[in-house]
This record gives structure tokens, sequence and C-alpha cells, in this order.
């Protein structure tokens, strides 16, 4: 190796033929990078849309959830996955706590809002109509919620998508993968191509969610 | 009605997501019989990813699965990993693994086969064995910048007592804590450091430290290819801290088959000091990827027939 | 002996308060990261924020941009800025720096467009011209609203310092990645610790503060604006 040849010189921020012969391993990150952020949405919800409802009905509910997942909230994820560890070990339910812990947050506070919003003369119609109560839930609450719900579930998609990189540092990460051998190996490339796919990703999503918004509520104006 | 269809498009897009998840969870089916799977680790350093990959794929070229859990972090986070089973195989490093497990009992000495040996008495109750060592050596090993060296005029570690408390040292933050790191320098050749900075376990951090001045000394790794470029000079371990660092494979004594071990063991004895440097080389300076290296590698030796 | 006794141990041990190592060090480092990295973000992003939201010009660019700042990646961030200007505590503070801006700059924005018009009518009635109006009128009816994008940017600037650690950063999150390091799990217990409750201090102290510049008499209506520009977590 001739001397003082120095390594930025040589080091292109993209270097075009590691990526093209790397698309695999690229795609793996990917591929990881969503599981991990799929399960962490669709765990929020499953938790927040149950403590959603049932704080919307019982308001002595509301301000011990809002406060319990506010301070969760706080808690930096790096924090978490420490704190987890001795427990949970280097994995997916270590990563996943607090990635479904903070979207609970997110979505709680959003149902909550949606719930809210629906008008109180439009609960006296379908009370009028001869609505039960979970059939006006299910019929008519949830639906005139679903702005608010999507507004969250989109915040949330692009806060996990962010997060989840940081998970490389208990041996997952998705892209944070890449990001990890590009600062062991002092090498851009995979550093510039897992950021860059990261913000493309979380784009993506948001868009797409809006776009399910638009079809999900036609007569609301997206937030 | 609009409400419903909302209502059926929410369901629809979380049906959507709940299929990605599974189809991204599920692992790739094998479509020839296995021999069974074997995870595969590597320390967080790229010498470590090489080498798990020339074991792994020494081993999946054998018929066997195998996954790997490459940078998965220091000694002190893969040594859990493969007590609880988590992970099945790690490339260790003789006199280093045997100073971890006997707690810094200082058993480790200059002959990797009596060191392996001990080593083996320690792993055995932890349902762990040490395979047989290879040639190949990659010790822990100090360096200092050129310029440092022209001004001190050093060549060897006992020179560095008594100017230590001038320096700073540089290395992994498992440094403080390890016989052969910072401890070893202390009781070995009294050397009292003015500082210790936490950085990378020879890593670019380390590099970029030496260079902006931050640290005087670092830990590098013996076989490190990238030392004379980065104007870095290794002084001479003139009071022997640094004992037999020989590669050798600690695996999982339920996996350890005479077949895994036969293949494991062949590729150790084709393994040299400057087998590691070259590859090395290959990937801290050329930027080759460690799976790409390591196949070269094994079809240079004809270990894929 | 169990982990949590263990971290009891770990912080009642006094060699833990007094060095380079020691928590008082590693508070004032933190503390001292993140606080120029929030002020020099700041000093960029609420006169942007003000003025757009003043002139009520590049909504959609003001709000867009927390989207985008929401997607980017702390960790990488970090990494890019040590690759490009080497190692120290200046490329930390422009990476966290980046990071505090998107938040304080739509917070800013949408606080001065939720100012009502009848009010900004009322001041242009009375004579303000256009810079008194905004310091007089417009801002302390805003300022709630831009303390709230100053928290958030604060408590998420606390989060990813503690990631500065993997570039040789010091702070709180030096205890949890050399605790990883070293599998002290005492350390890193007591690291992660650390680290939560400074964010939970800074969002405390900082909602307080925001309380005492609410002008007397004014009460901030809860709009869902206000619930949607707050969530911003990136670490």
């Amino acid at each position: 190796m001739p001397d003082g040849l120095f390594l930025d010189i040589v080091d292109p921020w993209i270097n075009w033929s590691w990526l093209s012969t790397h698309v695999p391993t690229v795609l793996a990150a990917v591929e990881q990078h969503v599981t991990l952020t799929v399960i962490a949405l669709l765990g929020g919800l499953a938790i927040s849309l149950p403590l959603g409802i049932a704080a919307h009905r019982w308001t002595t509910l509301r301000l011990p959830s809002l406060t319990t997942f506010g301070i969760f909230y706080t808690i930096p994820s790096i924090s978490l996955f420490a704190l987890l560890i001795p427990y949970t070990g280097l994995g997916t339910i270590t990563a996943e706590i607090p990635l479904i812990g903070y979207n609970v947050l997110i979505l709680l506070r959003n149902i909550l809002v949606g719930l809210d919003a629906v008008p109180s003369d439009v609960l006296d119609a379908a009370d009028g109509m001869g609505y039960r109560p979970l059939a006006r839930l299910v019929r008519i609450e949830l639906p005139l919620a679903l702005p608010a719900i999507f507004a969250g579930l989109r915040v949330a998609t692009v806060s996990t998508i962010g997060i989840v990189t940081i998970t490389a540092v208990i041996g997952l990460g998705g892209l944070g993968q890449l990001i990890l051998k590009g600062l062991i190996e002092s090498f851009h490339t995979p550093l510039v191509v897992a950021t860059v796919l990261s913000i493309a990703l979380a784009l993506v999503a948001d868009l797409g969610l809006a776009g399910a918004q638009r079809l999900a509520v036609p007569w609301s104006r997206g937030e | 009605m609009n409400r419903i269809r909302g209502s059926v498009w929410l369901v629809a897009a979380l049906a959507a997501l709940a299929t990605v998840a599974a189809a991204c969870g599920g692992t790739s089916t094998p479509t020839t019989t296995s021999k069974g799977t074997i995870t595969v680790a590597g320390f967080n350093f790229p010498e470590s990813s090489i080498l798990a990959e020339v074991y792994g794929q020494a081993l999946a070229h054998d018929g066997y699965t195998v996954n790997y859990k490459l940078l998965l972090g220091t000694r002190e986070v893969v040594a859990p990993a493969i007590k609880s089973g988590q992970i099945d195989l790690y490339p260790g490093y003789a006199a280093t693994e045997l100073e971890f497990y006997n707690s810094g009992a200082g058993e480790a000495n200059g002959d990797a086969a009596a060191t392996t040996a001990k080593l083996n008495t320690h792993l055995s109750s932890l349902g762990l064995a040490a395979l047989t060592p290879s040639a190949a050596v990659d010790q822990n090993a100090f360096a200092v910048t050129k310029a440092t060296q022209a001004k001190y005029s050093l060549s060897k570690l006992s020179d560095l007592t008594p100017i230590g408390d001038q320096l700073v040292l540089g290395a992994g933050p498992e440094c403080p804590t390890r016989p052969f790191c910072q401890p070893g320098l202390q009781s070995t050749y009294g050397i009292h450091f003015k500082a210790f900075k936490a950085l990378d376990t020879d890593g670019p951090l380390t590099r970029a430290a030496f260079k902006n001045g931050t640290i005087q000394v670092g830990l590098v790794f013996s076989s490190d290819a990238d030392l004379n470029q980065a104007g870095l000079v290794v002084l001479q371990d003139d009071k022997h801290l640094e004992n037999a660092d020989n590669v050798v494979p600690v695996v999982r004594q339920t996996v350890a088959t005479s077949e895994v071990t036969t293949v494991l063991n062949k590729v150790s004895a084709g393994l040299t000091t400057a087998d590691l440097v070259t590859m090395n080389g290959q990937v801290e300076l050329l930027h080759q990827d460690a799976d790409a290296v390591a196949a070269a590698y094994l079809q240079q030796h004809n270990f894929f027939g | 002996m169990s982990i949590l006794a263990k971290v009891v141990q770990w912080f009642t041990d006094p060699t833990h308060w007094q060095g380079a190592d020691g928590i008082p060090t590693r508070l004032v480092e933190h503390v001292q990261l993140s606080a120029e990295s929030v002020a020099l973000g700041a000093l960029i992003a609420l006169p942007i924020g003000i003025v757009l939201g003043h002139f009520g010009i590049f909504g959609n660019l003001a709000i867009g941009v927390s989207n985008v700042g929401r997607a980017v990646p702390s960790f990488a961030i970090l990494v890019i800025a040590f690759q490009v200007f080497g190692l120290g505590d200046t490329p930390i503070i422009l990476a966290l720096t980046a990071l505090a801006i998107p938040p304080m700059v739509t917070n800013s924005y949408v606080a001065l467009r939720e100012v009502d018009p009848d009010v900004k009518d009322a001041a242009r009635g009375m004579g303000y011209r256009q810079l008194a109006q905004l310091v007089r009128v417009e801002l302390p009816l805003a300022v709630p609203l831009i303390m709230a994008g100053i928290r958030t940017s604060a408590v998420q600037v606390v989060a990813t310092a503690a990631l500065a650690a993997l570039i040789a950063g010091g702070g709180f999150g030096r205890y949890i990645i050399d605790g990883l390091a070293q599998q002290d799990y005492a350390k890193e217990f007591a690291g992660a610790l650390l680290v939560a409750v400074l964010a939970l201090a800074t969002e405390v102290s900082l909602w307080g503060v925001e309380q005492l510049l609410v002008p007397r008499g004014i009460r901030l209506l809860r709009a869902p604006a206000g619930a949607r520009v707050r969530t911003f977590k990136t670490a």
C-alpha cells in the first residue's frame, strides 16, 4: 500500500460499485427495519386503541394513562434499551418494548383528541336513533376519530423508523447495522445509503398513510 | 356509506401491515436438507467479522445452515451470549479468552497449546469448548505516532514508564478492566497514564484521536494492516505482557460434533498471521467485504473442493 | 446481589462522584453539549420560524421541516458528523444543533400563525408598526408554543447527546456505552437512569419556564396543532 495515501481521498461518499454489489445486504437491512417498525406500530395500536377507548369512556383513566406513557416517552431510547438488556437480553423484545411504549403515547393522545372531537349533537342524534353504546362507538365515534388516529399513526411511523436505527447498539438496527458498519470500518457508503434510505422509508410511509387517510376519510382535510 | 368504507380502509391498511410483518418475519426456507443451524458471532472489529465469515462459510460449505451476528460487541457482550445459547460459535484469541474466563487470574503464557488447555478447564463447566488453536496470532499492541516516537525516542513499552504521566492512553471502553490492557501496563511496566480516553477497539475513533492529538498512546492490534499508513508505530512488548493470543474457535459443546470440530480445526490449521494481515488490509484499506474476503481466502486454500 | 442493589452500591460509591469519569463531570459535559446545541439551534430556528409565521409565508416548508426532521436518524447524523469533522465536541454539537432546529422552526411558525387575527387587527388599528406589533403583541402571545418547541428540542437533544458516547463523546451516555462494553450492568443501569432523569428534569423545568412566561390572563387553548407539533421523538 502506498504510504501517505489518505483514506478520505479514496473513499467517496457513495461508492456506486459497492452499492451495486451489495443490494441483497441493503435489502436485508431494509427488511429488518420494516419488520421492527411494523411490530412496533401494531403493538402500539393494540394497546392504545383499547386504552384510548377506555380512557375516553372512563375519564378517571385519562390522566394516569397519559402521565405514565408520557413519562415513558420522555425517557431516551438508549436508556430504556440499557435498562432492559440485563432482563430481556439483546434481541427483538428489548428493542420493541420502548418502541411500542413510545407509539402508545403518540397514538393514545391522538385517539383521545379524535374521540373528544366528535360533536355532541352527532352523539345525541345517534342515541336518538337507537344506537346502543358499543354500536355507537364502532359505527359513529371511531370512524369520525379516524383523521386524528391516522395523524397519530403517521407521526408514530416516522418516529419509529428513526429510532429503530439506534437498536444497532443491541445487535439489531435494520438500516442502523449499515450505519454501525460505516462507523466501525471508516466507510462512507453504507452510512450514506442507510441514512438516505431511512429518510426515504419514513417519507414514503408518511405519504402512504396520508394517501390511505384520504381514501379512508374523504370528507376531512388531511392534517 | 362513507364511514363504513373508511373503517374498511383502516382495517385493510392494518391487514396489509400485518401481512408485511409476517412475510418479512419469516426466515428463508432451506431448500436442501441442512445438517443443522449454527449461529456465528464476531466482535466489534473487522478482523473478527472476517474470521467469523471464514469459519462460518467453511461450515456452510459442509452443509450447515449458518447465521451470522457480526459486530455484536466486546467479549463482555459475546461471552454471555454464547453462555446463554444465543450464539453457538465465535472466533476467540486464546490468551485473552483465558484471562477473561478466569477473571484475570494471570494463567496465560506464551504457549498456545498450554493456554488453550487451561482455557478449556474453565470453559467445560460452562458447556463451552475451545478447539485447536491456530498459528495465526493477533495480540494487543500499543502504538504511538511517529512524531511521539521521535519526541521521546521510544522503541519499547518500558520507555513509557518514566513519561507515562504526560501521556493519554486511548482504547476501547473495556480496556481499564482488561488484564492485557491498562491494568497490565500498570502492573507489568509500571506505567501510570495521565488519563484514559474511551474510544473504540482499534477503530476509526482511535485513529482519529491519534491524528488530533487527543491521545498519545493507543491500543491497536498486531495484525493491523493500516498502521504504517496511519503513521503509527508499535512499541515492542519487551516484558511480554501480551501472551499467546492465537486464534481459537470457542464453541458450545452441544454444537461441537466431531464433524463440526474437524471442519473448524482444518480452517484453523491453515490460518497464519500473514493471512490475517492480508485479509485485514483488504477490508480496512480496500473496503472489500468481510464475507467476500473470507470466501476468496477459502477458495484460495481449496476449502471449497 | 440483585442488579438494583448493585446500582445503589454504584451510586453510593464516593469514587464515582469525583474525577474525570465522575457524575458531576459527566453531568456538566452532558448539560454543556445539550445547552450549547439548543441555544445555537434556537438562534437559527426561532428567527426563521417567527419571520415565516409573522408574514404567513412558506407554511408548508415550515411544517414540513419537522416531518423531515423527525425522519432523520439521529444516530446516523452523529456518525456523519464524526466522519466529516473528526473527533471532539464540535461534530457532536453540530449534529445535535441540526436535530434541534426542526421542532423549533415548526413550533414558532405555528405559534405566530395562531395569534388571533382580531388581535393583530386591533394592534394595527392602534397604530403599531410591523416590528412593534411583532415584538409587543404577537410574540408574547406566541411565547407558550415557542417554549413548547424549545422544550421538545431540548429533551430530544439530551436524549441524543447520550448517543454521542458512540463517537467518543462525554456525558452520561459514556456510562451506558462503557457499561455495555465492560458488561458492568450497574454502570450501564446507572447511566441509563441518569440520562432518563436528566431528560425528565429538562422537560419539567422548561415546562415550568413556559408556565412563567405565559402572559397573565391568557389561557392557552389546547388546539390539536399543539399536540401535533409537540410529538417529536428522534432518540
